[in-house]
């Protein structure tokens, strides 16, 4: 019964979030070919795109993997609190209701821009590695009898941290002993030190359900920044294309090849931790990738997962937990996922993997 | 805030290719036919005394009436204005039927259901269709619906044969991904058309409708061994006269099974494999065209190929996603609600 409802309300909440997500403007995906090359692009995209100049400059963006306003986002980030839905919605919705009435043959304006981006033209190769190790110091993270999580988090990390390292990355932490570290500031030691993926390390417990235990990966869902929102919708009046449109855009991009690059880490994550972990452990679930707006991947930068990574509220998988043994065979899986990963985004050839 | 004490109707609806239900938290269900039709000229309007007919009522006027049924090929096309409309039109009167206040002194909740098609090509548009209607709006996709009616969440395989498409879906636990989904366009329209053409061809002189195939298919359909021969009624130069189309019915029937077949594997072999029996083991066949007696066994039989398991067919299975769609809006906490404004 416990597990049907989680299960139920695991499901309305992706129905939700797939609802809010329309409401919000993403578009289903387009294939678009053009000039030899192909590429996705949010259908959304296709109405907004306006005028060639626009279409140049995010060609260039595209290129050089710069993205203006970039600045303006870190700076809304770290002002506002990116985790407030509702005016985000409200305002969502108001800035759909002024863009309605535009007269807008879609598929033609679309058709009249060069390449679009291509996800392979923007330097994505994995070179640094940020690991975070959940909880520390007075935070102790999930309980079960002595066992914390903080304490497991960290020696699965350093376990990774060295065979990462072995492997030729680099490798950044945010913490390597037992302190104390707010979630905010675990993000600016990742985007201070320009990592290229984010790794953040849990372990679960279900309430109430000692008799399942499973494994899954979170990647950044959409997220409702309200300043953003409130940002377009003010800039938003009147019919014409407004600066607020064309930042807006660029920042859904930016926030989308973020989402997606996210999204391939935590399934090649989440596929190598259940798939070599249920061999060890043979009732060990497999709960799958989802999305959610953890604060540690709404300030983060780059490409960002939080990996659940056992189920301490599970005896059985307590017990394992105490072995040396098996948390080498977790820190093993990361590895394994983080590296199938990099090579999937090319980095290898300077790395020897 | 006056909101609060407004009295909440959650509904529950299934826009379906051919049939439309909505379940609603009062108690009350209907099923309406997915035709929406507007008279053609002033004299229809006259005759028919209506703006706009909906239903089995637009179907039995169309010869009056510029007959529109929306979902058709499982998607909204874009750009048409008048399906629109029609689907616009056909949910207000569903909310009718049930009694829903569409004045505002009450807040009506609905759940929409659509096929796995539409909500996958067409989100954004439908969702644009469906404003200003109801308060607050989800569009799901019907087999997801029809899965959270049965409380099949986990492990299993839900095949919905509406009359545009057929939709898989593999419940795991999650909200559907793309790569839990398959849509195929065999389905009952499919059907109609395939024993159509077969029985035009073996009775070239026989004078009948794609209605009435449809109503020979809905009373005689099978698959398999025949338990009898298959006997039906159409003029012959002016003569009403008996056509045996036994072989035609299994022939047009039997199409569907083996691209279901094919796709059923293709989506339990993308299970993870200690969860693949399970799901070969509940299988679920719902929607109008899962009635068609025998077929449930040969997809049963289909999945012989990789290690057997089991097909359910439901017996009932008008209301199974209007009725998911109802539980869907009940277990949705408020604060969700709120923020699905339409
Ligand atoms: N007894 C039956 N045997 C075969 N086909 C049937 C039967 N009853 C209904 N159908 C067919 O099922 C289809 C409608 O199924 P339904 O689930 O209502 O579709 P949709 O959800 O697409 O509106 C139609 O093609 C109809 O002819
Ligand atoms: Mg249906
Ligand atoms: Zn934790």
């Amino acid at each position: 019964m416990g597990k049907l409802n989680r299960v139920k309300r695991r499901l309305v909440s992706g129905a939700v979030s797939d609802n809010l997500e329309t409401m919000r403007g993403f578009g289903p995906w387009t294939l678009q070919r053009r000039r030899g090359s192909e590429a996705w692009i949010r259908r959304t995209y296709m109405v907004l795109l306006p005028v060639s100049l626009l279409a140049s400059t995010l060609l260039v963006s595209a290129v050089t993997g710069e993205f203006p306003f970039v600045d303006d986002r870190r700076a809304t980030m770290s002002v506002g609190s990116p985790m407030q839905p509702s005016p985000a919605v409200v305002s969502a919705v108001d800035a759909k209701k002024n863009a309605a009435p535009r007269p807008s043959p879609t598929e033609k304006v679309f058709t009249e821009l060069p390449v679009p981006i291509d996800v392979a033209a923007l330097d994505l190769s994995v070179r640094r590695v940020i690991l975070d190790a959940g909880h520390g110091g007075s935070d102790p993270g999930t309980v079960s009898g002595p066992l914390l999580e903080k304490d497991i988090t960290l020696d699965i990390n350093v376990r990774l941290e060295r065979m990462l390292k072995q492997a030729g990355f680099d490798v950044e932490v945010t913490r390597h002993d037992d302190r104390t570290l707010p979630l905010r500031q675990r993000a600016n030691i990742a985007n201070d030190s320009s990592g290229d993926i984010f790794v953040s390390v849990h372990v679960n417990s279900i309430r109430g359900s000692h008799a399942i235990r499973g494994i899954e990966t979170y990647y950044l869902g959409p997220t409702d920044d309200p300043i953003l929102n409130e940002l377009a919708a003010s800039e938003n009046r009147g019919s014409g294309y407004t600066l607020a449109d064309y930042r807006r855009l660029l920042e859904g991009i930016y926030a989308d090849v973020r989402q997606d690059e996210s999204r391939a880490l935590a399934e090649a994550i989440q596929k190598n931790l259940h798939g070599d972990l249920v061999a060890v452990n043979p009732s060990l679930e497999n709960w799958g990738v989802r999305k959610a707006p953890f604060v540690v991947l709404v300030a983060t930068e780059m490409p960002a997962i939080l990996a659940e990574v056992a189920c301490l509220s599970n005896q059985e998988e307590a017990r394992l937990l105490e072995t040396g043994k098996y948390r080498q065979q977790i820190a093993d899986a990361l590895f394994k996922g983080i590296v199938a990963y990099a090579r999937v985004r090319g980095g290898e050839a300077e790395k020897g993997i | 805030m006056g909101k609060e004490v407004q009295q909440v109707l959650n509904v529950g609806i299934d826009l379906g290719t051919s049939r439309s239900a909505i379940s609603a938290s009062n108690g009350e269900k209907f099923v309406v036919e997915s035709f929406v039709g507007w008279p053609v000229d002033m004299v229809a309007k006259k005759v028919l005394k209506r703006a706009v007919l909906i239903g089995h009522e637009a179907l039995s006027n169309r010869s009056m009436l510029d007959l529109h049924r929306p979902l058709e090929r499982g998607l909204l096309k874009e750009g048409s204005e008048k399906d629109v409309e029609a689907v616009r039109e056909l949910l207000r009167h569903l909310l009718t039927l049930v009694g829903a206040k569409v004045d505002g002194t009450g807040t009506t909740r609905a759940v929409v259901g659509v096929p796995a098609a539409a909500l996958r090509t067409n989100k954004q548009y439908l969702r644009n269709a469906l404003k200003g209607i109801v308060d607050n709006l989800m569009i799901v996709s019907e087999p997801f619906a029809v899965a959270y009616g049965l409380e099949a969440l986990l492990h299993s395989l839900i095949i919905d044969i509406g009359a545009g498409t057929t939709d898989f879906v593999v419940m795991r636990g999650r909200y559907p991904t793309e790569e839990d989904q398959r849509t195929l366009t065999n389905a009952g329209d499919f059907v109609d058309e395939q024993l159509m053409k077969l029985v035009q061809t073996r009775y070239p002189d026989a004078v009948f409708t794609v209605y009435m195939v449809r109503e020979w298919k809905e009373k005689h359909s099978f698959v398999g061994n025949p338990k009898g021969p298959v006997i039906v009624q159409a003029p012959v130069r002016g003569v009403p006269t008996d056509l045996d189309i036994t072989i035609e019915m299994r022939a047009a029937c039997e199409a569907l099974v083996a691209p279901a077949v094919e796709t059923m594997i293709d989506l339990i072999s993308k299970v993870e494999p200690e969860f693949q029996e399970k799901v070969r083991n509940n299988v679920i066949l719902s929607g109008g065209g899962g009635l068609i007696p025998g077929l449930a066994e040969a997809l049963k039989k289909g999945l012989d190929q990789i290690g057997g398991g089991h097909v359910r067919a439901l017996e009932d299975p008008v209301f199974i996603g209007s009725d998911g769609g109802l539980l869907l809006a009940q277990d949705a906490p408020d604060s969700d609600w709120e923020k699905l404004t339409a």
